[in-house]
């Protein structure tokens, strides 16, 4: 059944309801429970994580393998069940969350606190992880970041941009 | 919350697996030993109050930051 996403930055997104990621505990220090990813055209690395209930709250994720190898995250047996994962068939998919410094204009990724997602269930959770083995702010590029621009953009009207948008739930 | 008194060397159990014993107090700072299973996460209440600002902090991107970092990437990727 298609749902109507309400959001500020894309107007109204319809979606699928068995593209909703559930998300019991939602993100560290935010109560939303439900999420969709979103993907604009053109783009393959980085994708919104929007909350279907709170129109303003969306994080840009990307895929932390891509960008720091090696990185790995262990579940704990509590996490396989939040998640709903067979522990022994269990396929995640890592995402992480991207933040711009307002300093330096530069993108780092979060990589104590990555988002495991059970494309299975739909289900996903933001990890803490606790050896610091891993950076909370571990850079994205490698060349020199752009100006950094703070200004509010205007959201576009949702029949043109409805059409920019796909959901990467297929490669889920 | 429940609150107990311990002196040096003396525990805490919480249920049959995780012990948390007073190791030395210095002026205001107390260390703790802590044994549980390995598949317990266990942090400083400081990690998770630093992933929740950063989580903050990272809910502020607009589309236009967004397309930088598109822009950036295809860049990255070219050099």
């Amino acid at each position: 059944m298609n749902v109507h996403v309400m959001t500020t930055r894309f107007g109204a997104v319809e979606i699928d309801d068995d593209r909703i990621i559930e998300m019991p505990d939602g993100m560290a220090g935010f109560t939303e429970q439900r999420f969709i990813l979103l993907s604009p055209d053109n783009n393959g690395r980085f994708f919104w994580l929007q909350s279907v209930d709170n129109p303003e709250l969306a994080f840009v994720v990307t895929d932390p393998t891509a960008f720091a190898p090696g990185y790995e995250v262990t579940l704990t047996p509590d996490e396989y069940d939040r998640l709903g994962l067979d522990p022994e068939s269990a396929e995640v998919i890592l995402l992480t969350v991207t933040t711009i410094s307002r300093e330096t204009g530069e993108y780092t990724i979060n990589l104590l606190g990555p988002i495991v997602v059970n494309p299975a269930k739909m289900t996903a959770k933001q990890i803490v992880l606790e050896n610091g083995k891993y950076e909370i702010r571990y850079p994205l590029f490698t060349s020199p970041a752009p100006e950094p621009s703070r200004k509010k953009e205007e959201v576009r009207p949702a029949a043109a941009s409805l059409r920019k948008i796909t959901t990467i739930y297929s490669k889920l | 919350m429940l609150v107990l008194t311990r002196k040096v060397g003396e525990e805490i159990y919480i249920g049959d697996r995780i012990c948390i014993k007073v190791i030395e107090i210095t002026g205001s700072k107390v260390r703790l030993g802590i044994d549980a299973p390995a598949s317990l996460r266990i942090y400083r209440e400081e990690v998770l109050a630093k992933v929740k600002d950063e989580n903050r902090f990272a809910a502020e991107w607009e589309l236009a930051d967004f397309r930088r970092a598109v822009e950036q990437i295809s860049k990255d990727s070219r050099e």
